[in-house]
C-alpha cells in the first residue's frame, strides 16, 4: 500500500467534519450565509481532496492554480461544469473590476456607495472561486461525481477520487451541502453584524411557518445540536491490523465518534514525556469506549510493517466505559485540563491532559451524551442553552451525598469528581451504594475490591448482558450492616433532598403568585357575556348610553372598548371619559361646568408662563447681546462659556443633576402653584440684591439680535414661536399683542399688556398683587431688572430652559403627520408649556410632546387637550427619570418572561444578560407611541386605558410581552444579544401588527388570571 | 480562517472591525442629522426627537487590508437614566461629542457628557476612549471669530483627541472627523491587538475554536 492511502480516511474525516458544521449551520440557522467561515473551510478540503494526486496532464503543467485549470479541463465535456467556468469568469471580472476601483484614491463615501448591486467577494472567497461557485450554485456534487466516475482521465490510480470507495462516498458527501440555501441577501454595503430586521422577518416567515404550532413549552431546548451520524466507511474490526486500527478511530457503520480530539496528553509512563494523541469517544451499540492513539500511530508517517511493530502501540488507551466509575477532572486556569478516568477496580488510567478551550468540557458533554440512556453523569453537567454543558456551580448542601464535591476547593471550584451512574438500573440501589462508598474514601475500596476479587460468584451476580451493567458485587454483601446503614441513610437523604425540592418549589409557586396576582386584576371580564364586546364602542351603543345614562354600566363600555377599541368618529366623545376629564355618568351641565373649570385654569396657567416667558426672552437676549458684544470683540468661545457657567450654572442641562438638586432647585423659587409667592416684592433686601446683581448686564445695550436667537431656521415652521417678542393669546386676551420682532426690549407698552394678560385671571388675590406690582413696573424706569425681580434668577433659568427644551421637541413632533401645521404645533407648544410650568420640579422631558400629540389629533381642543394630557401623566410622568416606574416595569417584565416564557429567558441571560430590559425602554416611555402608526396608537392606548379596570393597571406590561413573544423565534434563532434586540426592535417601529399584539397581551392577562385562579 | 481576517488572493491579510462609536451631547445639537448623513449622504428637516438610543452603521473600506465598520450609537441628548447609559456605552471604543455653537449651554454640557462618558466606560487598558469634539451648526455661525487655538487647549484639557466644525446641512467636515476618530481607534486597536476591542472577532470566538481543532487533524 501506498502511504498516500492513509490519508484518505483523514481527508474523508476533514471533509465529513466540514460537511456536517455546515448542515449543522444550516440546521440552527435555516440558512447558511454566504460569506460563512464554514463554506471557506468545506471549500479548503473539498479543494484539497480534489488535487489529490491529480494526473499533472489535467492539472495543466504550467498554470499555477490546478483548481482553475481542472474545472476548466472539465468543463469541456461536462455541461455542468461549463456553466460555473462562465460564471466564475464572470464573477473575476468583476472582482477585478473592483480591485481596480479600489487601488484609485476613491473617497470612502464613494467606494461605499459604488458597491451598489454587485456581490462582493472576500479574499477568502476568491480563494477557492472555483469549489465556491459550484457549492453555491448547488452543482458541486455532480462535479464531484463526474470526477468519480472519469477518475481514470484525471487521477492517479492511488488518488482520492479514484478509490473504490471513497471517491464515491466524497462525492455522496457533498449532496447535503450541495441541496442548502446560501443567502445572498447580505451585500457588503449592506454590513452589519445581522441582517436588517425586515430580512429577519421575511426569513422566518419562509422558513419558520411550519414550526409556529407547537406551543413554546414544548419547543426542544435551545442550543441543542443533532448529532449526526450517518455515513459508513469501513469495518470495525478491532485491532487486526494497525491500519485498521487507525481507520477504526472514524466514523462508520458500528460504531459512531462521538468525539475527536487531537493533541490531547498523555505521560504513557513515569519517566516518559507526555506525548500528544488523538483522543476519541466511540458509541457502538453494545459499549461505550476511549480510545487514545500516540501521534506517531495517526500521522500517516510510517509504512504498515513500521506502524505494526511501533512501541507506541504500548502506550495506546482503549478504555471501555463500562470499567469507569469515576471521573476526576482538574483544570488550571491558562493550561487547559487533566482528566483522570477511575477504574471499579480503583486503579486510575493515566492522566488525559486537554489542551485549553473548553476541549474538556466538550469531551465530558460527549460522554455524557454517550452514557444516555442507562447512565449519566453525577452530578449532571448543566445545560446553559445555546451555550451548550457548562461545569455544575457546586452549592454546598447538607447531605454527604456530595461529600467528595465538598472535599474539593470550594472557593476555586475548577476541580471536580464525577461519577458515572446508571439509575433506574435493576441493581440501581446496590451501584447506587458502590458508589456511595467510593466517596468515603479509599479504604472501603479496598474493600470492596477484596469481595470483587473474590471470584467470578460476585460477577456472576450481575445477570445482564448489557455492558453497562457495572460487574457488581454487591448482591453477596447485602448482609453486610455497614452497607445496610448507609442504604438507610441514603434513603432518608434522598427522601429529604426530594422534599426540601418540593418545598422550595412550593415556595417559588406562591412567590410568582404573589407577584404575578398584584399585576392583574383577579376578577375575569370576559369577552362575550352579556354580549359579545368584540365589536368595539360604536357609534349606536354610545348613543343609547348617552340617552340612557343612568342605567349604563361604565363597566361594560370599557369591556367593549378593551376587547374592541373606540370607533374612530366617537373618540373625541369617549376620550376624556377613558382618561378622566369627565366621570362617566355625568350630566351634561355637569360636564359643562367641568370644561369650564379647565379653561378657566388653562387660561390662567397660560398667563403665568406667558408672562414668564416675556421676562425670559428679554433676559436671554441681553445675554445674546453680551456675547454678540463679546465675539465680535473677538474673544473667544471658551471665554463666553465662562461667563455663562459664572453666570446662569444651571442653564444648559440637567442630565446630571440629582433629583435632590432639582428638588432644592424648587425649594428656592416656591410653588408655581402658589401664585401670590411668585411675584416678590422689589423691597425686600433680597430682590433688591437680585437686581443689582443683574443689573450689571442691562449696562451692555442690545445692539441687535444674534443669528442664535432664531434656532428654527432650519425647519422655519415656527419662526413666529421662536421669535422672542411674539406673544399671542388666543383664546384669553382681548388685545392682540404686537408680534414685532425687532422690537430690542421690553417697553411700558409691552408690560402694559402683560398686565392685561393678567387681568385676565381669575385668582383674585393675585389679580390684585399683579395689578400692583405692574402699576409699579410701568411707573419704573428700568423695567427689565424689576421684573426680573418678580421672579427668582434659578425660576427663569429653569423656565428658559424648559422652554428651550420644549421648542426644540415641538418643532420636530410627528412634523410628517397631518395634523401638525405650524399653527397646531404652535397650540402643541402652548399645552406643553401649561402642563409643564406646572410641573417645573420635573420640567420638560423628551418625549412628553409624542404622548401630547396623539391626544391633539383626537381632541383638537386646547383646553381638553390640556387637561386629558395632565391626567393622562398622572400615569405617565411616573416612567420619567424622575418617577421610577420604569425600574418597575423593567423587573415586571423580568419575571413575567422568567415564569411564561423561560427559554426565552435563558437565552436573554446568556446572551449578555439583557435582562435589564432596556430595549422595552421607549415602549414604556411613550405606551408604544413610537413604536406603531398612529391609527394603531389610538387603539392601543383605549385598550391600555381600559385594561386598567378590566383586566390589569398594568396592560403596558403585556403588549410588552406580546412584542417580544411574536417575535420570539426570530429572537431566538438568530441569537440576539442585546445591540441586536435593540436595533431589532428599533428598525420593527411601525411594522407592527397592532391588532395581533393586542390580542396577543389579552391572552397573556388572561393566562396569568387563571393562573392565579387556580391556586 | 476567522471573519475577523483572513490571507487574501495575493497572500495579503484582510482585517475586519466593527467598532461602536457614541454620537453624544445635548438635544437638538444634531446628533441625528450628523449619523444621517455621515451614513445617508443626506440630510433632512424632519428627524424627530430620539429617545432611548437609535442606531446606524456605515462601512469604510479604510485600506485594501481593511475593512471598518462603525456602528454609531445615536444616544438621546436627555437620556437621564444614569443606569442606562451605561449600559448603552458598553464596549464603545471611540465617541463623538457634539454642540450646537448658536447654544452656548450645549457648549457647557460637554464636559458633562465627557465626564459622564469616562466615568462609565473605558478602553481595555484603562484609558478613556478617544472621543473627538464637534462644533455642529457652523453654517450658521455669523461670528467666523471662533478662536481655534483656545479650542486647542479647550481639547486638551477636557481629554478631547481634537475637534472639528462641522455642519450636517452643509455636508462639513463629517467624513474628516470620522475618520479621524477611527484613525485613532485603529491606533488603538493596534497597541492592543489581542484586548477586546474587535467586536466581530469576539463574537466568532467559538467558530475560531472549532476550526482550529479540525484544521490540526488534517
Amino acid at each position: 500500500m501506498e502511504p498516500a492511502c492513509k490519508i484518505h480516511p483523514v481527508n474523508m474525516l476533514c471533509l465529513f467534519f466540514q460537511v456536517k458544521q455546515i448542515m449543522e449551520e444550516a440546521v440552527t440557522r435555516k440558512f447558511v450565509h454566504e460569506d460563512s467561515s464554514h463554506i471557506i473551510a468545506l471549500c479548503g478540503v473539498v479543494e484539497a481532496c480534489l488535487l489529490h494526486m491529480l494526473k499533472r496532464r489535467a492539472a495543466g503543467f504550467l498554470r499555477t492554480d490546478k483548481v482553475a485549470a481542472l474545472f476548466t479541463k472539465v468543463g469541456k465535456t461536462s455541461a455542468v461544469a461549463g456553466d460555473i467556468c462562465k460564471k466564475v469568469q464572470e464573477l473575476q471580472q468583476q472582482a477585478e473590476g473592483r480591485r481596480n476601483q479600489l487601488s484609485g484614491q476613491e473617497s470612502l463615501k464613494r467606494q461605499c456607495s459604488a458597491s451598489g448591486k454587485t456581490p462582493v467577494l472576500t479574499p477568502q472567497a476568491l480563494r477557492h472561486i472555483w469549489v465556491r461557485t459550484a457549492l453555491i450554485e448547488k452543482v458541486l456534487d455532480k462535479i464531484v461525481q463526474y470526477l468519480v466516475d472519469n477518475c481514470s482521465k484525471y487521477y492517479e490510480r492511488e488518488a482520492l477520487l479514484a478509490d473504490p470507495v471513497y471517491g464515491p462516498i466524497l462525492a455522496s458527501l457533498l449532496v447535503g451541502p450541495c441541496a442548502l440555501e446560501y443567502t445572498k441577501l447580505k451585500t457588503a454595503d449592506h454590513y452589519w453584524t445581522d441582517p436588517s430586521a425586515d430580512e429577519l422577518v421575511q426569513r422566518h416567515r419562509i422558513h419558520g411557518a411550519h414550526g409556529r404550532q407547537d406551543s413554546p413549552s414544548k419547543r426542544p431546548a435551545l442550543g441543542i445540536r443533532k448529532r449526526h451520524s450517518s455515513g459508513s466507511m469501513s469495518e470495525d474490526r478491532f485491532a487486526a491490523s494497525a491500519r485498521e486500527y487507525v481507520e477504526s478511530l472514524h466514523q462508520n457503520s458500528r460504531t459512531h465518534l462521538l468525539y475527536g480530539k487531537n493533541n490531547v496528553l498523555v505521560q504513557p509512563k513515569d519517566d516518559m514525556e507526555a506525548i500528544p494523541g488523538y483522543l476519541s469517544l466511540h458509541q457502538s451499540a453494545e459499549s461505550l469506549t476511549l480510545k487514545w492513539t500516540p501521534n506517531q500511530l495517526m500521522n500517516g508517517t510510517l509504512r504498515d510493517s513500521e506502524l505494526e511493530k511501533s512501541v507506541y502501540w504500548d502506550y495506546a488507551l482503549i478504555v471501555p466505559f463500562s470499567q469507569i466509575v469515576c471521573i476526576h477532572c482538574h483544570q488550571q486556569p491558562e493550561r487547559g485540563g487533566t482528566l483522570v478516568l477511575v477504574s471499579q477496580d480503583g486503579i486510575q488510567r493515566p492522566p488525559l491532559h486537554f489542551p485549553q478551550g473548553g476541549h474538556l468540557l466538550a469531551f465530558l458533554s460527549c460522554l455524557e451524551n454517550g452514557l444516555l440512556p442507562r447512565g449519566q453523569l453525577e452530578p449532571p453537567l448543566w445545560s446553559q442553552q445555546g451555550k451548550g454543558k457548562v461545569f455544575p456551580k457546586l452549592r454546598k448542601r447538607n447531605n454527604n451525598k456530595s461529600v467528595d464535591l465538598e472535599e474539593m476547593p470550594e472557593e476555586s471550584a475548577t476541580d471536580y469528581v464525577f461519577r458515572i451512574i446508571y439509575p433506574g438500573h435493576r441493581h440501581d440501589n446496590n451501584s447506587g451504594d458502590m458508589i456511595e462508598m467510593q466517596g468515603f474514601g479509599a479504604s472501603l475500596l479496598s474493600w470492596q475490591l477484596e469481595h470483587c476479587s473474590q471470584g467470578s460468584s460476585c460477577l456472576s451476580c450481575s445477570t445482564g448482558s448489557s455492558p453497562y451493567d457495572l460487574p457488581s458485587c454487591c448482591n453477596c454483601i447485602h448482609d453486610r450492616t455497614p452497607l445496610k446503614m448507609l442504604c438507610e441513610s441514603m434513603k432518608r437523604q434522598i427522601v429529604s433532598r426530594a422534599f426540601y425540592g418540593w418545598l422550595a418549589y412550593c415556595r417559588h409557586l406562591s412567590t410568582v403568585r404573589t407577584h404575578l396576582s398584584a399585576l392583574v386584576n383577579h376578577s375575569i371580564v370576559p369577552p362575550d357575556k352579556p354580549s359579545s364586546a368584540t365589536g368595539g364602542l360604536t357609534k349606536e351603543v354610545w348613543s343609547k348610553y348617552q340617552k340612557d345614562k343612568k342605567n349604563y354600566k361604565e363597566l361594560e363600555l370599557l369591556r367593549r372598548v378593551y376587547y374592541g377599541g373606540v370607533q374612530h368618529e366617537i373618540r373625541k366623545e369617549v376620550w376624556p371619559f377613558l382618561l378622566g376629564h369627565y366621570k362617566f355618568g355625568m350630566t351634561k351641565k355637569e360636564m359643562d361646568r367641568v370644561d369650564e373649570d379647565i379653561a378657566l385654569k388653562y387660561q390662567k396657567v397660560m398667563a403665568e408662563w406667558k408672562a414668564c416667558e416675556v421676562i425670559v426672552k428679554q433676559r436671554e437676549k441681553e445675554s445674546h447681546s453680551v456675547i454678540f458684544a463679546k465675539f465680535s470683540s473677538g474673544s473667544s468661545i471658551d471665554s463666553h462659556v465662562q461667563r455663562l457657567i459664572h453666570r446662569d450654572s444651571t442653564i444648559s442641562n440637567d442630565v446630571f443633576i440629582s433629583v435632590d438638586d432639582m428638588d432644592s432647585a424648587d425649594r428656592d423659587f416656591k410653588g408655581p402653584d402658589d401664585p401670590s409667592l411668585t411675584v416678590v416684592n422689589v423691597d425686600t433686601p433680597v430682590a433688591a440684591a437680585v437686581v443689582e446683581q443683574q443689573s450689571v448686564e442691562f449696562d451692555s445695550p442690545d445692539s441687535g439680535l444674534p443669528s442664535s436667537r432664531n434656532y428654527s431656521v432650519a425647519s422655519g415652521i415656527l419662526s413666529s414661536i421662536d421669535d422672542g417678542q411674539s406673544v399671542s393669546f388666543e383664546d384669553g386676551a382681548e388685545e392682540d399683542v404686537n408680534t414685532d420682532s425687532e422690537r430690542p426690549d421690553l417697553d411700558p407698552t409691552q408690560a402694559q399688556k402683560a398686565k392685561a394678560v393678567v387681568l385676565e385671571s381669575q385668582d383674585p388675590v393675585m389679580e390684585e398683587q399683579l395689578c400692583s406690582q405692574l402699576d409699579y413696573l410701568t411707573s419704573s424706569e428700568d423695567i427689565g431688572s424689576v421684573c426680573m425681580a418678580a421672579y427668582t434668577i434659578e425660576l427663569l433659568d429653569t423656565v428658559a430652559l424648559n422652554l428651550h427644551r420644549i421648542d426644540k421637541d415641538v418643532q420636530r413632533c410627528d412634523r410628517n403627520y397631518w395634523y401638525f401645521t405650524a399653527a397646531n404645533l404652535e397650540k402643541l407648544r402652548n399645552i406643553m408649556c401649561s402642563y409643564v410650568w406646572e410641573h417645573l420640579d420635573v420640567g420638560y422631558v423628551q418625549g412628553m410632546c409624542d404622548l401630547l400629540a396623539p391626544l391633539m389629533v383626537i381632541l383638537d381642543n386646547d383646553q381638553l387637550a390640556y387637561s386629558c394630557f395632565s391626567h393622562l401623566m398622572k400615569r405617565m410622568s411616573q416612567n420619567f427619570p424622575n418617577g421610577g416606574a420604569m425600574d418597575t416595569h423593567f423587573a415586571n417584565m423580568r419575571s413575567l418572561i422568567q415564569i411564561l416564557d423561560c427559554e426565552l429567558f435563558e437565552l436573554m441571560h446568556q446572551n449578555g444578560d439583557y435582562t435589564h430590559f432596556y430595549f422595552c425602554y421607549r415602549w414604556f416611555l411613550l405606551d408604544f407611541k413610537r413604536e406603531l402608526l398612529y391609527e394603531d396608537v389610538f387603539t392601543v392606548w383605549e385598550v391600555i386605558w381600559a385594561a386598567k379596570h378590566i383586566s390589569s393597571e398594568h396592560f403596558v406590561l403585556f403588549i410588552a410581552l406580546a412584542l417580544v413573544e411574536v417575535y420570539r423565534e426570530i429572537i431566538r434563532d438568530n441569537n440576539m444579544d442585546f445591540t441586536d434586540i435593540i436595533k431589532f426592535f428599533n428598525e420593527m417601529a411601525e411594522h407592527h401588527n397592532a391588532q395581533e399584539i393586542l390580542k396577543i397581551a389579552r391572552d397573556l392577562v388572561y393566562k396569568v388570571q387563571t393562573l392565579i385562579e387556580n391556586k | 480562517m476567522a471573519a475577523g481576517e483572513g490571507r487574501g488572493a495575493g497572500g495579503l491579510e484582510c482585517r475586519e472591525h466593527l467598532f461602536k462609536v457614541l454620537v453624544i451631547g445635548e438635544l437638538g445639537v444634531g446628533k441625528t442629522s450628523i449619523i444621517k448623513r455621515y451614513v445617508h449622504q443626506l440630510f433632512s428637516q424632519h428627524y424627530r426627537a430620539t429617545i432611548g438610543v437609535d442606531f446606524a452603521l456605515k462601512v469604510i473600506n479604510w485600506d485594501s487590508k481593511t475593512l471598518v465598520r462603525l456602528q454609531l450609537w445615536d444616544i438621546a441628548g436627555q437620556e437621564r437614566f444614569g443606569n442606562m447609559t451605561r449600559v448603552y456605552y458598553k464596549e464603545a471604543v471611540g465617541a463623538l461629542v457634539v454642540f450646537d455653537v448658536t447654544r452656548g449651554s450645549t457648549f457647557e454640557a460637554v464636559s458633562k457628557w465627557k465626564h459622564d462618558l469616562d466615568s462609565k466606560v473605558l478602553l481595555p487598558n484603562g484609558s478613556p476612549i478617544p472621543a473627538v469634539l464637534l462644533a455642529n451648526k457652523c453654517d450658521q455661525k455669523k461670528d467666523g471669530s471662533q478662536n481655534s487655538s483656545q479650542m486647542d487647549q479647550f481639547c486638551r484639557e477636557g481629554g478631547f483627541i481634537g475637534w472639528f466644525e462641522t455642519s450636517a446641512k452643509d455636508n462639513i467636515n463629517i467624513d474628516e472627523a470620522a475618520r479621524f476618530l477611527v484613525e485613532n481607534i485603529l491606533a488603538n486597536y493596534k497597541s492592543f491587538p489581542n484586548e477586546e476591542n474587535d467586536v466581530s472577532k469576539l463574537k466568532l470566538d467559538p467558530d475560531l475554536l472549532k476550526a482550529d481543532s479540525k484544521s490540526q487533524c488534517c
